[in-house]
């Protein structure tokens, strides 16, 4: 089992891969079917990952969500998704480079952490045991899904292909992704008063989504302002995403407190 | 009178809020990296919440006028549903932190280590109205398959003034909530039974972890270092897994203030520590580690959360206003 799905896994990262360069080939040439075929090759590339998805399920009995590489199994997979269900709808396939290279890179981010583990299994720990835990990971994960999603429409916006992209779709973006990140932190807040017996007790990952929510409410409150959306919007939009990938990253492996579960 | 003015729009206006949530999120980002902890206690750190607090309720009184107007009239239309789900939201997170004001400045917190059949009188632990004391029953750790623990729990009995009024069982995740005193389970530690002669008189009690043995006929000291449930000689201290499969009790022997040796011992060898003097690990017992808080400004903090949560999915539902939405339709 684990080979195969290391094998897959590495499938996925070269099909991200090439869509990646497509969709960047698409913007360049400026041709509809260089695109069409970028989104064939995603959404190949997302059926097997979605595949992984399904074998973690099987193997560990339950949703891949309840250690940092299945979340970012997880949450690499909504991101592709989520684009590939908005650029249905909206004009933002000139982001699909970008946005395709980000999930790639943490596909390779995954396959280099987990050393040929995906198909490690261990019980869940008695502090995970807990109703909340699968609306607390899937809210946190859909929420850096969209997170990702508008960083990536956000620099998309500084180059001339971009200029589709309209502030208002990163706006929306930031908003939904704003409500998930809010419900995310308040079930785990309440969990944690279960679990710890505290809700609030400065632990770095609470800390860190906390810093990045503030950040993102700044950016929601100066929107509307004159002046603000545009280039400072866009900036906050990356700036927010950098603080996502530090909550993720940074504090599962530098700084580790309660929220270790890697 | 227009200085008064001008101080209040200063303190009250969003530009001023804003500013504080930058201060709050570059202070704690400062926090987490060098001072994990102590820093949030810090006069300074605890002023910049105060004054978030003190801005969102002017701000929010500010502009009660004009969001009471459009809630009087516009029922049910987008705007309406945002003016009231931001209105939700400041007022959910001003809930949160007038909750956490209260327990800062009422709420208790406290830990005690309770042996199975060993009572607390909780009103000696935190300073409430109605007493009550908890008995531990039993205390028992639950295993996977493969070793690793599944759950902690402790089976405890509430009495009010020697009578049963109640039993529990307290589990991670399974708080007791009784009469508004929370306990959770939070650790266990263990005891080590050991039989030595000591003063003339043979001996057979428990000993917490880094306890000292004074047997008679020799200078040497003995301490009960740790217990282990699983020993494997590789790992040393740390366990393989907390399940009892290889049960083994690690000690030192001392003389004067030397270490002599340290050693392994299974129960009931006996250990020799000296010509004659011998020590024999008998067993070992598990107690729990509860922690038990009082905090009356939880209701308060709660529905905070809650009107944060369902005030944020109205924002957002109801954006953007109908004029954006028609912007981001595609474009042919
Ligand atoms: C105020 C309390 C809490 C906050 C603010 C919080 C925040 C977060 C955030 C932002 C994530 C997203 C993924 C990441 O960055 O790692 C996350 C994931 C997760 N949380 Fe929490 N959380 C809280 C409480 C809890 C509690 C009490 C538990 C369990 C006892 C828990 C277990 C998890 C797990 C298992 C994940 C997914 C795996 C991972 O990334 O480590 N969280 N949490």
């Amino acid at each position: 089992m684990g080979i195969i799905m290391t094998f897959i896994v590495y499938g996925v990262l070269v099909i991200y891969l090439a869509a990646g360069v497509l969709y960047l080939a698409g913007n360049r040439t400026g041709r509809e079917a260089v695109h069409k075929y970028a989104l064939i090759a995603a959404a190949a590339g997302c059926v097997l990952h979605f595949a992984v998805l399904s074998m973690r399920t099987a193997l560990t009995g339950m949703l891949p969500l309840t250690n940092g590489l299945d979340f970012l199994l997880t949450f690499s997979w909504i991101t592709v998704v989520t684009f590939l269900l908005l650029s249905h709808r909206f004009r933002i396939k000139a982001a699909g480079g970008i946005v395709m290279l980000m999930s790639a890179s943490m596909v390779l981010v995954l396959i280099i952490l987990m050393k040929g583990r995906l198909d490690a299994v261990s019980p869940l720990m008695p502090a995970l045991k807990s109703p909340w835990l699968t609306t607390h990971v899937i809210t946190a994960a859909i929420s850096y899904a969209t997170f990702t999603l508008a960083a990536g429409l956000a620099i998309m916006q500084f180059f001339p292909a971009g200029r589709a992209i309209k502030d208002d779709y990163v706006n929306l973006l930031v908003r939904g992704a704003f409500a998930l990140l809010s419900l995310s932190i308040v079930i785990g807040a309440i969990w944690a008063e279960q679990a710890w017996g505290r809700y609030w007790s400065w632990d770095p990952k609470e800390t860190w989504a906390l810093i990045t929510w503030l950040i993102y409410a700044i950016y929601l409150h100066l929107y509307n302002r004159r002046g603000w959306s545009g280039s400072y919007a866009r900036w906050i939009v990356i700036g927010g995403f950098l603080l996502v990938l530090f909550t993720f990253f940074g504090v599962n492996y530098l700084l580790p407190g309660l929220h270790s579960y890697v | 009178m227009q200085a008064m003015h001008r101080i209040f729009n200063f303190i009250s206006s969003m530009k001023t809020g804003l500013v504080l949530l930058l201060l709050i999120g570059l202070a704690a980002a400062a926090g987490s990296s060098f001072l994990p902890r102590t820093f949030y206690q810090i006069p300074a750190f605890k002023l910049l919440l105060l004054l978030l607090l003190l801005n969102m309720s002017l701000c929010t009184v500010k502009r009660f006028r004009q969001t009471s107007r459009i809630l009087l009239s516009k029922t049910g239309s987008r705007v309406w549903f945002r003016n009231l789900g931001s209105l939700l939201l400041h007022l959910g997170i001003l809930l949160v932190l007038i909750g956490g004001i209260i327990y800062s400045i009422h709420g208790q917190q406290e830990r005690i280590h309770l042996l199975p059949g060993q009572q607390v009188d909780i009103s000696r632990v935190l300073n409430i109205e109605n007493p009550f004391t908890l008995r531990l029953e039993e205390f028992r750790i639950e295993f996977n398959e493969d070793g690793s623990t599944s759950q902690y729990i402790s089976e405890v009995t509430i009495l009010e003034q020697g009578k049963k009024t109640g039993q529990a069982a307290i589990s991670v995740n399974h708080p007791l909530n009784y009469q508004g005193v929370k306990a959770y389970q939070t650790s266990f530690g263990y005891r080590v039974h050991a039989e030595y002669t000591e003063n003339g008189e043979k001996k057979s009690s428990g000993f917490l972890e880094g306890a000292w043995l004074n047997p008679d006929g020799t200078d040497r000291r003995v301490k009960i270092y740790k217990y282990i449930p699983d020993f494997d000689p590789e790992r040393g201290m740390n366990s393989v897994t907390l399940r009892p499969d290889n049960p083994q009790v690690i000690f030192s022997v001392y003389e004067d203030d030397n270490v002599l040796g340290i050693g392994a011992a299974k129960f009931n060898d006996p250990v020799r520590i000296d010509e004659n003097v011998y020590v024999s690990f008998t067993g070992v017992e598990s107690y729990t580690i509860l922690d038990v808080k009082y905090d009356p400004g939880l209701p308060l903090a709660l529905a905070g959360g809650m009107l944060l949560a369902l005030g944020i999915c109205l924002v957002v539902l109801a954006a953007p206003s109908p004029k954006n939405l028609r912007e981001l339709k595609p474009q042919p």
